[in-house]
């Protein structure tokens, strides 16, 4: 009752002033509180400026995700993504959550092994790898401590227990490092009743001009444990490789005898086994690989069976490590706790019997304790082309200084290479063509490293505009090449067979049969102004002395497919397309070939 | 009347006026009470564990079950975090301060947020393979702060969750040979199986078994390689203390040389090298002195890929790990985390979690549990192989020194690395 009474006890007259001190007193307050927040919004506003800037990612070049990103990016050699990317499906599909609610998921991009290693050094957009072999691992140890080892005292315990870039890793999957040899061909060099080494295949390739055989660049495992083989064999060892042994004289010897019947290398073995699918088993009659591609194979191509051939000397394994990275040093993003989260149920899902059962399937050797090679169903079962019992002896995998010298003495002992480039430079590749060619040119002489390799170039528009004779790959030929590369001009019509023609001949006056020939021809259009046909360059092929590997690249969608591919076909290589995102690549991987 | 109104909105306003600032300042400046190491009492706290190899399946599978059952300390829900890590990885990365523990003379009350943000992935403890590797971590610590960071005694000291010692693995067919051959198995035994120039030939083995080939892990990967080269010297001088004189002999140096050149696989590729056995079989070893623990996990791989499995031998010099749960004790976690991270210990040492560590071929450390304890017991299922409840009387291996460690690592690094 008296509150209600009070206000209107007030006397009538002063009502007036007390109003006007409370609207004065409201009126400062809400000034006051606009000045609070003008103070706190000029605050939130430089903050976004500069903290919140760099959250924002622009200003900061090494890929970021968020601090609570459930996505596991994971980089999956290429022989391995068929199968991860069927078996990341099936994981995903769980829609397992972390502790927050979110779904942990598992995204694959295919990645060469090596160029693994590479970007795993520099802040990667990765957090997990799949690289065919553990090799690999050490190798980003090795390199990884190199750079980031403490500086001082070499004698201390951080010294000596160097900084690490895997935090972890679990094998899903092993398969041994055979060599993949058609039926006949096989019962040619001894199976079954005799053990098959590496002498045996490269005394076949001397005694026999026309026995093909091959193995991956050392880019991928296959290639760089075939190698190591090579090493060992050479010395006469099961085990002890070391640096002084992989450059022994009568090591690389061998070696180099061995590699000079290599009739081509390249990609990993899944490239090799698309193409025999493709365009015949006549490719070649050996070749390195895993068993698992020996069963895949026969499974789906049963008229003409591969055998895997275990070395008698003894043979490496290819293990597939699923591997997590160790990230955060500097301005990297560092893994958060759902992507381990991942990562360890991912790990957890490629061992468990049901995954381990389809990986069997697929023809790996599984990881788990329980499964057995010889269980209903397994591909090891009634057949003679692989044996579970098989390899007796497991070369020793040398430490990663001596794998980086066998990498680097590999080089000299490969088979040389004497490659043309043949490029289009008509009026069509004018612009943006042109200048994403010099760079992808630039790119293949830089792969090119071998000090017996030797690269040409033949530009052809309306005609043959210049022919650069085949240059060492040491400075001064890289120095002779690089000018004209960058001095390209688009203008004319296509010569392209007349190109082709021109670096053939080249090869043919050449005259070097120990190195592999091989031409690399690049174009966009269609074939309207040669002098020669194809009808003219097989006379050619067919007559010369020399065999030439030809590689065509179809630049974009208006250059001649069905020309191209014959042409392919004629010199045994491989007809690829390309756009101007991916040539700089393509380039890269056929100079692997190389 | 009217003007002590005024003068009391303008005190009422000047105040409010003063507190908004003071609130925008302290904002800006980071306030030493938000620092939440001590001030805060958060919701949910998370326990993040390293843990060595050999014990992480146990513990991996032990947090899961404990952070379903739903804990809390003081109020706090408790999560569980377990980071695989070898024992020596961790050493080095403590060695190195990777986690970035905080100088002596930082205030943690006075850190800015992203100095904060920083620690939030320190770990609260690590369990590494051995006590002794606690005491090396220790070392650089006591240097630059005056002070232990993981305890040997008190309430929060480090205590062993699980033991398991060195033993050797050999198939069943090379261990007859050499029995036969030598009466025993030893490292003077593998020793001379190594270096026989025709391989097993020359000791009465099948030629197509090649040369004597050991299985040990990369010493600066695995701790357990370091523990191997350890024993052998053990055994070479016949005591249990291992000196940096006796590691420097040249005539000892050339017998390790010797032994480690029949390692098949030097690329430390593998942290668990009885998985290899199970995976690659003969091919990469026909035996060698590895964790019990990790030999029994790999058993039934074995069996069933390779149709033999291994005989164990217990060696006369024996090192124990032992997997002492570590509780870091500086500032960079609070005193709510330790204790979470002590709840964790106490729940791995009860009576159900160590009947768990059975079916991993883990020895209990809480002395109520047996080896025997239950059916999935590795030590029951694989007696027949060697398996020892009670492990024969033998001479345990004193733990090396700081300086021993160092000159072997070193001495590998150059002898057999390069």
């Amino acid at each position: 009752m008296a509150r209600r009474s009070r206000p209107s006890g007030r006397p009538p007259g002063g009502r007036g002033r007390p109003r006007r001190t409370l609207w004065l007193g409201l009126g400062l307050f809400t000034v006051l509180l606009l000045l609070l927040c003008s103070i706190s919004g000029a605050w939130w506003l430089a903050r976004w400026l500069t903290g919140g800037a760099e959250e924002a990612g622009p200003a900061n070049p090494a890929p970021t995700w968020p601090p609570d990103s459930p996505v596991l990016s994971v980089a999956v050699s290429p022989v391995m993504l068929p199968t991860l990317q069927e078996l990341a499906a099936a994981f995903n599909a769980q829609e397992l959550t972390a502790p927050d609610g979110q779904t942990l998921q598992i995204q694959v991009r295919p990645l060469v092994p090596e160029t693994m290693v590479t970007r795993a050094l520099e802040a990667p957009s990765f957090q997990a790898l799949v690289p065919d072999s553990s090799i690999w691992l050490d190798l980003l140890d090795r390199q990884w401590a190199q750079r980031h080892a403490p500086p001082g005292n070499t004698n201390a315990l951080a010294a000596l227990i160097p900084p690490r870039r895997v935090a972890a890793h679990v094998r899903f999957a092993v398969s041994p490092l055979v060599i993949a040899a058609w039926e006949d061909v096989a019962q040619e060099l001894g199976w079954p009743q005799q053990p098959v080494s590496w002498s045996t295949v490269q005394r076949k390739a001397v005694e026999d001009p026309t026995f093909r055989w091959s193995h991956p660049s050392t880019q991928h495992a296959a290639g760089l444990l075939a190698t190591l083989a090579e090493f060992y064999a050479g010395a006469g060892l099961t085990r002890g490789l070391d640096e002084t042994l992989a450059t022994q004289p009568h090591v690389l010897d061998y070696v180099r005898t061995i590699e000079a019947t290599v009739q081509f290398y390249g990609e990993s073995e899944d490239v090799l086994v698309q193409r025999l699918a493709e365009e015949g088993t006549q490719i070649v009659d050996a070749f390195v690989a895993q068993e698992q591609t020996v069963i895949a194979w026969n499974r789906r191509q049963p008229q003409r069976r591969l055998v895997a051939l275990y070395p008698a000397e003894g043979t490496l394994w290819v293990d597939h490590p699923l591997a997590l990275l160790e990230l955060g040093a500097e301005d990297e993003s560092p893994v958060t706790d759902n992507q381990r989260r991942a990562f360890q149920a991912f790990s957890q899902f490629l061992t468990q019997p049901d995954t381990q059962r389809r990986l069997l399937e697929r023809g790996y050797r599984p990881t788990h304790p329980d499964l057995a090679l010889d269980e209903p169903g397994s591909p090891f079962v009634d057949t003679d082309t692989v044996d579970p019992r098989q390899p007796a002896t497991a070369l020793q995998i040398p430490p990663a200084s001596v794998v980086e010298v066998v990498r680097n003495v590999w080089w000299y002992t490969k088979r040389p290479t004497n490659v043309f480039l043949v490029v289009d430079t008509s009026d069509s590749m004018s612009g943006d063509k042109l200048d994403a060619t010099r760079q992808a040119l630039r790119a293949f002489v830089d792969q090119i490293r071998g000090p017996r390799d030797r690269v040409g170039l033949v530009d052809f528009g309306s005609g043959v505009k210049r022919v650069v004779p085949l240059q060492p790959m040491d400075e001064r030929g890289r120095a002779n090449l690089f000018p004209v590369i960058d001095s390209l001009e688009a203008d004319g019509y296509t010569a392209l067979v007349d190109g082709v023609m021109a670096a053939y001949q080249a090869l043919q006056d050449a005259n070097d049969p120990e190195a592999i020939n091989a031409i690399v021809v690049m174009t966009d259009g269609q074939e309207n102004n040669s002098r020669y046909d194809m009808g003219d360059l097989a006379r050619a092929m067919q007559a010369g002395r020399i065999p030439v590997l030809i590689f065509t690249i179809g630049f974009g969608d208006d250059a001649d497919e069905v020309l191209l591919r014959q042409m392919a076909e004629l010199g045994r290589g491989q007809f690829r397309w390309a756009s101007e995102a991916d040539l700089q690549q393509l380039y890269r991987i056929i100079s692997t070939y190389f | 009347m009217t003007r002590t109104r005024l003068i009391f909105v303008a005190i009422v306003a000047v105040a409010l006026l003063i507190v908004a600032v003071s609130l925008v300042w302290r904002a800006a400046t980071g306030n030493p009470a938000d620092a939440g190491l001590t001030v805060e009492r958060p919701e949910e706290i998370t326990v993040r564990v390293l843990v060595a190899l050999p014990v992480e399946p146990w513990v991996r599978a032990a947090a899961e079950r404990f952070n379903r059952s739903g804990p809390t300390v003081e109020g706090a829900a408790v999560q569980v975090e377990v980071i695989a890590m070898d024992g020596l990885v961790a050493l080095g990365k403590w060695d190195r301060n990777d986690f970035g523990a905080l100088s002596a003379n930082v205030d943690p009350q006075e850190l800015q947020p992203e100095e904060r943000a920083r620690l939030a992935d320190f770990p609260t403890a690590w369990i590494p393979d051995s006590r002794y590797l606690v005491e090396l971590a220790n070392v650089p610590y006591k240097e630059r702060l005056g002070r232990d960071v993981f305890l040997t005694d008190g309430t929060y000291r480090a205590r062993p969750i699980a033991i398991s010692l060195f033993t050797w693995g050999i198939y069943e067919s090379r261990a007859r040979v050499l029995l036969e051959r030598f009466g025993e198995i030893r490292w003077r035994t593998i020793h001379d199986a190594a270096v026989a120039p025709g391989g097993w030939p020359d000791l009465g083995g099948d030629p197509a078994w090649g040369f004597f080939k050991l299985a040990v892990p990369d010493p600066r990967k695995n701790v357990g390689g370091l523990a191997a080269m350890i024993a052998a010297a053990g055994e070479y001088y016949g005591r249990t203390d291992i000196s940096v004189e006796d590691v420097t002999d040249p005539e000892f140096q050339q017998w390790l040389g010797e032994l480690m050149g029949a390692v098949t696989n030097i690329s430390g590729g593998s942290a668990y090298t009885a998985e290899d056995f199970a995976l690659f079989g003969y091919s990469v070893g026909d035996g060698g002195q590895l964790l019990e623990s990790d030999l029994l996990q790999n058993m039934q791989g074995i069996v069933t890929h390779w149709e033999e499995p291994l005989l164990l031998f217990y060696p006369e010099f024996v090192t124990w790990f032992d997997f002492p749960f570590s509780i870091w004790m500086g500032p960079e976690t609070t005193a709510l985390e330790k204790n979470a991270a002590l709840a964790f210990q106490r729940y791995l040492l009860s009576q159900e979690e160590q009947k768990a560590a059975l079916a991993f071929g883990l020895r209990p450390a809480n002395p109520e549990v047996s080896v025997t304890a239950t059916e999935d017991s590795l030590f029951v299922r694989w007696a027949d192989r060697g398996v020892e409840p009670v492990v024969p009387r033998t001479t345990a291996m004193r733990p090396p020194g700081r300086d021993v460690l160092l000159t072997l690592l070193r001495w590998y690094e150059l002898n057999v690395v390069r």
